[in-house]
């Protein structure tokens, strides 16, 4: 075939170029180290490779958030633990107290301690953070929750709000319990009731009082309006020979002999008693399924703060029990409260180290799509090298030959 | 007999002299671009008879002939379409590529960046600092989309500036074709050779012509080339040269298009059938580009859509209903920007797009045609149609492709067109509303708990937010699910004045109740304990500058499956929108080089017939060299033998 001049030079100029240009390419991903710089180099693997980075950053801020569900459940954990502790004290101060032998003045010393604990306790429940909001406010983190009331009640002024964060894809933790479920729903330890006793001659007690029957207990019917019903008192009093229990609606419910130790039912609840009631005896069972720990404390400190001669010796005693009992439900809500909060510190342990792992896959399935395998990259780069060479050398040896040179 | 050797020398001689010129000639064009090689064709005299024999009177130049062969002229024509069609496309989609992934990457750093402030604020809703700082990032969002955005505009206005060239290149080579013609014709008349020089310009300007469109050639007897470029229209008849103008786009003045115009009169071109170069520009500008911006613009709504949606579900460190985070998507200016009309329309309509569902949304666009009776919508991606019913005054005509076709104003007639591109401008007018970062909505409204003494796993949720400050003011709220007998479920709800509704009844497994303000859903079987106890679900008021419920909601979108159908997460639809923008340019690089190569040889092919090779030059210009020589020295020995004759006579 006949070449002609031109032919020789514009092509050996596009060949040139081209090797120039492909050159060039390979410098670009040698210098970056990776393979895919844009979508045009590996168009199928793109898609993938922006999957792969997308998932990484998504772990990143996971990571970020565990590390504050971290922070923010350790906080409570350890104001839990350091409620524990106190609670603790309080109830070895509380026996102490019930110290036949004790003077009316160091009852009244155990009265100030029991006090000060309360105020330790309250402190807990103010705790803050390092953002200034206030850990058992719920969602209320810049009102102070808890506040003490002249007669050493206290008094919740947070929500029942429960933060939480994204820790894993369709994977929340909560980063706080609120104060309500932390210090007033502390579960009431004899079931559903509370007793207030009118009058107690015999120094019985009311062991237990639960509903059993929901469906029997305060009937409202969905279909049978009026609705909702109030939730219902009832007053107890033990005549001769029958206990009569009315309703607040005046309403007898329950009429029949009592036998010390009987299991006493009616609409749905059960009640149990210790010890003999005498005739006469009269209380008034109210509804009352938490108890909050402030409130326990307030009767253990007004219990202290009687004396050691009460006006009423048999329902002194009463008084105690009842109290002593809550103390024990407020300790054992207090542990419960901190190994909630140990629990979620597991969840998010758990996933911080799936992350990891998935990182690490995620990380390898990324690499192999982006990175550039440089030992191959610069194999292809030398050869690329020896052909623009080679290239270069023939044009310029063939350019020589020419026929002119000769005549 | 009067055989003259001086005559025959002198033929020679001639001869030998338009041989060098020619080859001189050769050597000379050497680099000029369209010159095909000539040869002088050498032919004998004629012969002298002498008695029996015939003498040979010597040499001359019959005829300077181009070597040219029209078929792989032709096939160097057609292949330079190709060729320029697919090197303009690779070069477009290429910067395309290239601008895509580096602007999509600041999308995402961005949009990375955004969501994590709004972890950041859900964890610690009333910092006003890094409210602020979403703000910031939420800004950076948007400054770049925008910039993406006037990339394309960019782009599209470089482009609309290179067909006006090409354009212009066309008309120039038209005249100059029609020029040559003319000259064709004055010289066919005057008799004689080809004028070679003459036809190689010609065929020279054809081929670059070739570059921006298809080109067909067809030459008279006389020499007279008549050029159709595209799929036949004419662009030079003879003398006659026809120019091509650049005219804005109907309906989309930016869309240029264009016309063929002459002495009399003007006609539209049909450019995607174009061919070559020019093709592949309007192809560019109207498809590749076109597409990526509308994928853009559909995600753009997307986002703007989805966070406002949940801004709006929330309320704002002042307790007021979150606003518009980002520029609201259905301003009326928008919709109407969605719609193009055609400039022919005879109708007075006014007509607005109203995005009802960005999920459903795609990037396709749409012609909407009245036909007198009824609407009908095509979609321009795959021709699929839609009927969207009679026209009536103020009517909004629903669709399942997440916007509806509002008539707003005025009605078409019989004939009228519209474009509708669904997401026109969004990526354009993407900007952040909020000034203060205060006006987050990082708080929820309201918040149910289940009762403790609840004893089955059937659950009530809020499941949608019309109005959060009224839904506060309706607060405390008590939902109470019961069943009644197997199967038979009954719920009421309580007011904050204790007021029950009447029972209604609920069906597993889920139902939505609408409260005006909210609504929730009852799901499962919330048995309660039959036959009198309900399970019971509080609904409170869960306002506070400490909860982040609702930025947990807005930071949950990052992750939500929302564009395409509810398939892709914004940052999926962005890298699908760029992988196919990057496929399309690797494809293109592929036909660039195959046609490439495709050229080469029929460049070769042709260069083989019609190049000059400097060696085969330098050859003949010694071999005519020595004919010249030997030629002058038959003068000489002509000469010599005349001396001779004389000197007998002495």
């Amino acid at each position: 075939m006949r070449i002609s001049t031109a032919q020789f030079y514009s092509q050996s100029v596009q060949q040139i170029t081209s090797k120039d240009s492909e050159i060039n390419d390979q410098v670009k991903y040698l210098s970056s180290g990776k393979r895919v710089l844009s979508a045009k180099d590996d168009a199928l693997a793109y898609s993938s490779l922006s999957g792969f980075k997308e998932d990484l950053s998504n772990i990143k801020q996971y990571q970020r958030n565990i590390t504050q569900a971290e922070q923010r459940n350790k906080l409570q954990e350890t104001a839990f633990d350091s409620a524990q502790g106190i609670m603790q004290q309080l109830k070895q101060t509380f026996i102490q107290a019930n110290n036949g032998a004790m003077s009316n003045q160091d009852i009244q010393a155990i009265a100030a301690q029991l006090s000060s604990y309360q105020g330790q306790i309250l402190d807990i429940a103010n705790r803050k953070d390092e953002t200034n909001g206030y850990i058992f406010a719920g969602h209320q983190v810049d009102n102070k929750p808890f506040a003490l009331q002249p007669d050493n009640s206290v008094n919740y002024l947070g929500d029942n709000g429960v933060r939480s964060v994204q820790i894993g894809k369709n994977l929340t933790v909560a980063t706080n319990q609120a104060g309500d479920a932390s210090f007033e729903k502390i579960g009431n330890p004899i079931g559903d009731f509370s007793a207030s006793y009118t009058a107690n001659s015999s120094g019985f007690s009311l062991a237990s009082a639960k509903i059993v029957n929901r469906s029997n207990y305060n009937t409202a019917p969905l279909n049978n309006p009026p609705f909702p019903a109030v939730p219902q008192d009832y007053t107890f009093n033990f005549g001769a020979p029958n206990l009569n229990i009315t309703d607040s609606g005046g309403t007898n419910v329950f009429s029949a002999p009592y036998t010390p130790g009987q299991t006493i039912a009616f609409q749905g609840i059960e009640v149990t008693m210790e010890g003999n009631p005498a005739v006469g005896d009269n209380f008034k069972l109210t509804p009352e399924q938490d108890v909050s720990v402030f409130a326990t404390l307030k009767s253990a400190i007004d219990w202290a703060a009687a004396g050691i001669s009460p006006a009423n010796p048999a329902q002194h005693k009463v008084d105690y029990d009842k109290t002593m009992g809550q103390i024990n439900a407020a300790l054992n809500h207090m542990s419960t409260r901190q190994v909630d909060a140990g629990v979620r510190l597991q969840l998010i342990e758990r996933q911080e180290s799936n992350h990891l792992d998935s990182e690490l896959y995620l990380e390898s399935g990324r690499s192999n799509i982006e990175d550039l395998d440089y030992a191959k990259a610069i194999a292809e780069f030398e050869q690329s090298k020896v052909v623009l060479q080679a290239a270069q050398q023939t044009f310029v040896q063939v350019k020589e030959l020419s026929l002119f040179n000769f005549i | 007999m009067s055989i003259s050797l001086y005559q025959i020398g002198n033929s020679g001689l001639l001869a030998a002299q338009q041989q060098l010129a020619t080859t001189s000639h050769n050597i000379a064009n050497v680099d000029t671009d369209g010159y095909s090689r000539q040869r002088a064709e050498q032919g004998t005299n004629n012969a002298i008879q002498s008695g029996r024999n015939f003498l040979g009177t010597g040499s001359y130049v019959k005829d300077i002939a181009r070597l040219y062969d029209q078929f792989s002229y032709k096939e160097q024509v057609n292949s330079q379409t190709s060729l320029g069609q697919a090197d303009t496309k690779h070069l477009g989609l290429n910067q395309l590529n290239e601008v895509m992934t580096f602007s999509s990457a600041g999308i995402l750093t961005s949009m990375q960046g955004f969501y994590q402030s709004i972890n950041s604020i859900n964890d610690n809703p009333d910092d006003l600092g890094l409210r602020n700082i979403a703000l910031q990032q939420a800004e950076n969002l948007t400054v770049n989309v925008n910039s993406l955005n006037e990339n394309f505009d960019q782009m599209s206005q470089t482009v609309n500036g290179e067909i006006g060239r090409m354009a212009a290149k066309i008309t120039e080579i038209s005249q100059g074709i029609a020029s040559i013609n003319q000259i064709m014709t004055q010289k066919m008349s005057s008799g004689g050779g080809q004028a070679n020089d003459l036809l190689d310009e010609r065929d020279r300007l054809v081929n670059q012509l070739a570059e921006f469109t298809t080109v067909n050639t067809i030459a008279d007897s006389r020499g007279i080339m008549s050029v159709m470029i595209g799929q036949g229209t004419t662009l030079v008849a003879g003398t006659t040269a026809l120019s091509v103008q650049v005219i804005a786009g109907d309906p989309d003045p930016l869309q240029a298009q264009l016309q063929l115009s002459g002495p009399n009169s003007t006609m539209a071109i049909d450019s995607t059938k174009l061919g070559g170069a020019l093709a592949a520009k309007i192809e560019f500008r109207d498809q590749d580009l076109a597409q990526a911006r509308r994928e853009l613009d559909v995600m753009v709504l997307a986002i703007s859509e989805t966070i406002n949606d949940v801004q709006a579900d929330g309320l704002d460190l002042n307790a007021a209903q979150g606003t518009d985070l980002f520029t609201d998507i259905n301003s009326v200016a928008a919709q109407q920007g969605r719609i193009f009309n055609q400039s022919s329309n005879g109708g007075n309509l006014t007509a607005q797009i109203n995005i009802s569902d960005v999920s459903a949304l795609s990037a396709d666009e749409f012609e909407v045609r009245y036909d007198g009776a009824n609407y009908t919508m095509t979609n321009l991606r795959d021709n699929s149609i839609t009927n969207l019913g009679p026209s009536v005054a103020g009517s909004t005509h629903t669709t399942t492709l997440g916007f509806d076709f509002v008539e707003s104003a005025g009605g078409p007639i019989a004939g009228d067109r519209y474009i509708i591109r669904p997401g026109q401008n969004s990526a354009a007018n993407m900007a952040v509303q909020l000034s203060d970062g205060n006006g987050i909505a990082a708080s929820s409204a309201v918040e149910i708990t289940p009762s403790d003494n609840n004893i089955s796993p059937g659950k009530v949720e809020i499941s949608d937010m019309v109005n959060p400050v009224t839904a506060r003011t309706m607060m405390p709220m008590r939902v109470e699910v019961l069943e009644t007998a197997p199967n038979v479920f009954n719920y009421v709800t309580i007011d904050n004045t204790g007021t029950a509704s009447a029972a209604v009844a609920y069906t597993p497994p889920s139902q939505e109740i609408n409260m005006g303000a909210f609504s929730f859903t009852i799901s499962g079987r919330p048995s309660g304990t039959a036959p009198s106890a309900p399970e019971q679900f509080f609904i409170g008021d869960s306002y506070g500058v400490g909860n982040g419920g609702n930025a947990l909601a807005l930071a949950a979108t990052q992750e939500l499956g929302v564009v395409n159908g509810g398939k892709q997460t914004f940052n999926q639809s962005l890298a699908s929108n760029n992988a196919d923008v990057g496929s399309k340019a690797s494809q293109a690089k592929n036909t660039a080089e195959t046609s490439q190569a495709l050229f080469t040889q029929a460049f070769n092919r042709n260069q083989a017939t019609s190049g000059v090779n400097l060696d085969e030059e330098a050859a003949n210009l010694m071999k005519f060299q020595q004919a010249y020589q030997a030629a002058a020295k038959v003068m000489t020995v002509a000469s010599t033998l005349f001396d001779s004759i004389l000197s007998l006579s002495r």
